[in-house]
């Protein structure tokens, strides 16, 4: 479904991947796991095409080589709302609500390029069986949500446009260990309903319990990748990166 | 106690006092002036009131691009501008009718916005604003060009524009001389309002429709709004050209009641952070703002700095510098210290105060059930 093939990209000069192959098969569950400035929320962002957003206070001008392809399509040079509208919807680190809206609003923008709105409103129906606190808080600004509020809300306005393929940029974060569970829980629960997953996560715990397969990111380089139980058969994988 | 108590009664005031919506208010202002010349036919209130009313509709096309969709235009004066130099130099030097060339002249505003926007729409940072800044000044140097200048007319200006509504219109239906001038200068204040109050609708509808709320998310969050499948320049494109053909015909109607367009008028950086601080002052971002703002605009502007003039020692100083250093710095002030805008920070403010009486409530209940369940223990 997914396949990146030698992916670089430069800040500025400074590199953040440094050739990444990964390949993301219908219906799976895929989790990449590294820490701090491994390049995982840059990974995304290439795929999603929204690489070129600068954030506030970082200058740079982000250059991309190498290839991404998506259902046998070229897509490491689309606009990113050609490759929303291809369906792979990523959901962004932080969350990032719109915080002048309420959450319907925000759901809402979520669907902003469907033009069925029967399914849309099945859609709507569906995010809020899976969210109930978002039917309740639909009229509630954003801003004024809890983060583990926002953090559905982030994940139900990605639903909202429809995915084949979902990108997650950590959604624990910043969460207390119960809401974790739940969220990863809801992921889960999307997956099986006919999502493929790309999860993208610094909790190793939660993404080897979750995910089908893992890959080990570490400076801007693929280190390793296997199911579960691969990963922790070899020792060294288990001490180096995962601090199991 | 009795504290607890006024603060509650004052909160319980304050919700239903200020919930009022300025829309409301803004309708009530309406109503006001429509009423105003019958119930007080003075020219000079009229002309005030006039002046009043296409600054705020200049400011409410200022308020789509800035407080809707983010992108900071500081030469809005270039569209205005661009708006009554089309139409005053089409009109004046070929003698085409107003109902031609105003929208000539808005086709060139709109035109302009989009070429200056293919560019700066790509590139974050302050493009825009810089751009439209500088451009109203190159404009001028250009107008007093040896080549141009039979045409634009230097620092002097393009005169006489036709008028739109025409005094012998009236003296066809049989008024005197005077009674005519006086029937043009009423049809001029109601066709102002109209233009103002319909701008101000169709802006405000425009912001509040779906196209709207694509600004709004931009203004937001650009990542967000991408993730969500929106094609950002286009939006942004799109925002600057709304708000360019309503600075533009504005700026060209505007040059036609004003007779003749001259740079300082209509291309000046005052022109351009007249709608900044009108906006500012109504409240960013909600349209109707502005024709509050203007108000307060134009007392500071009339009543405050330009009876300072009269101050002896002030007297002497080159006063339009001056005025432009205070305009200056205000504006500066604003954009940093408020940049929702005055009347946002108020309301803002306002719902703090409710949030808090919210949990205060919250804070009760849990007490309450706390007392209950002891009870039962
Ligand atoms: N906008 C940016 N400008 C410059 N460097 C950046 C920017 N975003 C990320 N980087 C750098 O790229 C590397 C990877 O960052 P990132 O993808 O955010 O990692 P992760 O999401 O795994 O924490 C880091 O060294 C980081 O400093
Ligand atoms: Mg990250």
């Amino acid at each position: 479904m997914l396949q990146v093939e030698d992916l670089m990209v430069h800040y500025n000069g400074a590199i953040a991947l440094n050739g990444v192959n990964i390949k993301v098969e219908d219906g799976e569950f895929v989790g990449v796991v590294g820490p701090n400035g491994a390049g995982k929320t840059t990974l995304l962002r290439a795929i999603s095409g929204v690489l070129t957003e600068v954030e506030p206070g970082k200058k740079e001008h982000p250059s991309l080589s190498g290839t991404i392809t998506f259902d046998g399509k070229r897509i490491d040079k689309l606009r990113a709302w050609k490759i929303v509208k291809m369906g792979i919807v990523h959901c962004p680190e932080r969350r990032r609500p719109f915080s002048e809206m309420s959450t319907l609003e925000n759901l809402k923008m979520g669907a902003y390029l469907r033009k069925d709105k029967e399914g849309v409103k099945k859609d709507l129906k569906r995010v809020y069986e899976l969210f109930p606190v978002l039917k309740e808080r639909r009229n509630q600004m954003s801003q004024t949500l809890s983060g583990g509020e926002q953090q559905m809300l982030a994940i139900a306005r990605a639903l909202m446009s429809k995915p084949k393929l979902l990108l997650i940029d950590e959604p624990s974060l910043g969460l207390a260990p119960i809401l974790k569970e739940k969220v990863l829980e809801i992921i889960k629960e999307i997956w099986r309903s006919g999502v493929t997953v790309l999860l993208v996560e610094q909790d190793v715990s939660i993404t080897l319990a979750i995910a089908n397969r893992i890959y080990i990111l570490a400076h801007g380089r693929i280190a390793t990748e296997g199911t579960k139980k691969e990963l922790m058969k070899d020792r060294d994988v288990r001490e180096i990166y995962l601090g199991l | 106690m009795i504290t607890a108590y006024l603060k509650r009664a004052y909160s319980s005031f304050a919700a239903h006092v200020f919930d009022v919506p300025p829309r409301l208010l803004a309708f009530l202002l309406f109503v006001l002036h429509l009423v105003l010349p019958v119930a007080k036919p003075d020219p000079f209130i009229q002309l005030t009131v006039f002046d009043i009313f296409f600054l705020a509709a200049f400011a409410a096309s200022w308020d789509l691009l800035v407080g809707r969709s983010g992108q900071i235009s500081l030469g809005h004066a270039l569209f205005f501008g661009i708006g009554g130099y089309t139409t005053g130099i089409l009109s004046v030097n070929l003698g085409l009718a107003p109902w031609i060339t105003i929208p000539l002249a808005v086709l060139v505003g709109v035109s302009a916005s989009l070429l200056i926007g293919l560019p700066c729409s790509r590139v974050k940072g302050p493009y825009l604003a810089l751009v439209t800044m500088a451009l109203p000044l190159i404009l001028v140097q250009l107008f007093k060009l040896d080549l141009l200048l039979p045409i634009t007319g230097g620092e002097a200006g393009v005169g006489i524009l036709l008028p739109i509504i025409p005094s012998a219109f009236f003296r066809m239906l049989g008024f005197g001389s005077r009674d005519a001038i006086r029937a043009v200068a009423l049809a001029t204040y109601y066709f102002a309002l109209f233009l103002v109050f319909a701008a101000s609708v169709i802006l405000y509808k425009i912001a509040n429709s779906k196209t709207g709320m694509v600004f709004v998310s931009i203004l937001d969050d650009e990542l967000a709004s991408k993730a969500c499948g929106i094609n950002v320049t286009r939006y942004k494109l799109m925002a600057l050209a709304i708000s360019s053909l309503f600075a533009a015909l504005i700026g060209a109607i505007r040059g036609h009641f004003a007779t003749i367009v001259s740079p300082g008028r209509f291309l000046d950086l005052t022109v351009s952070f007249a709608p900044v601080m009108v906006a500012f002052l109504g409240g960013i971002g909600t349209i109707y703002g502005p024709l509050i703002g203007a108000y307060i605009y134009y007392t500071l502007d009339r009543f405050v700095l330009q009876k300072m003039t009269q101050i002896p020692f002030l007297a002497f100083t080159d006063w339009e510098h001056v005025r432009f250093l205070i305009f200056a710095v205000i504006v500066i002030v604003l954009v940093i210290k408020w940049p929702r805008g005055i009347a946002r920070f108020v309301t803002d403010k306002l719902h703090d105060l409710e949030e808090a009486r919210d949990l205060d409530e919250r804070g009760k209940w849990i007490w309450k059930t706390y007392k209950k369940r002891k009870k039962k223990e």
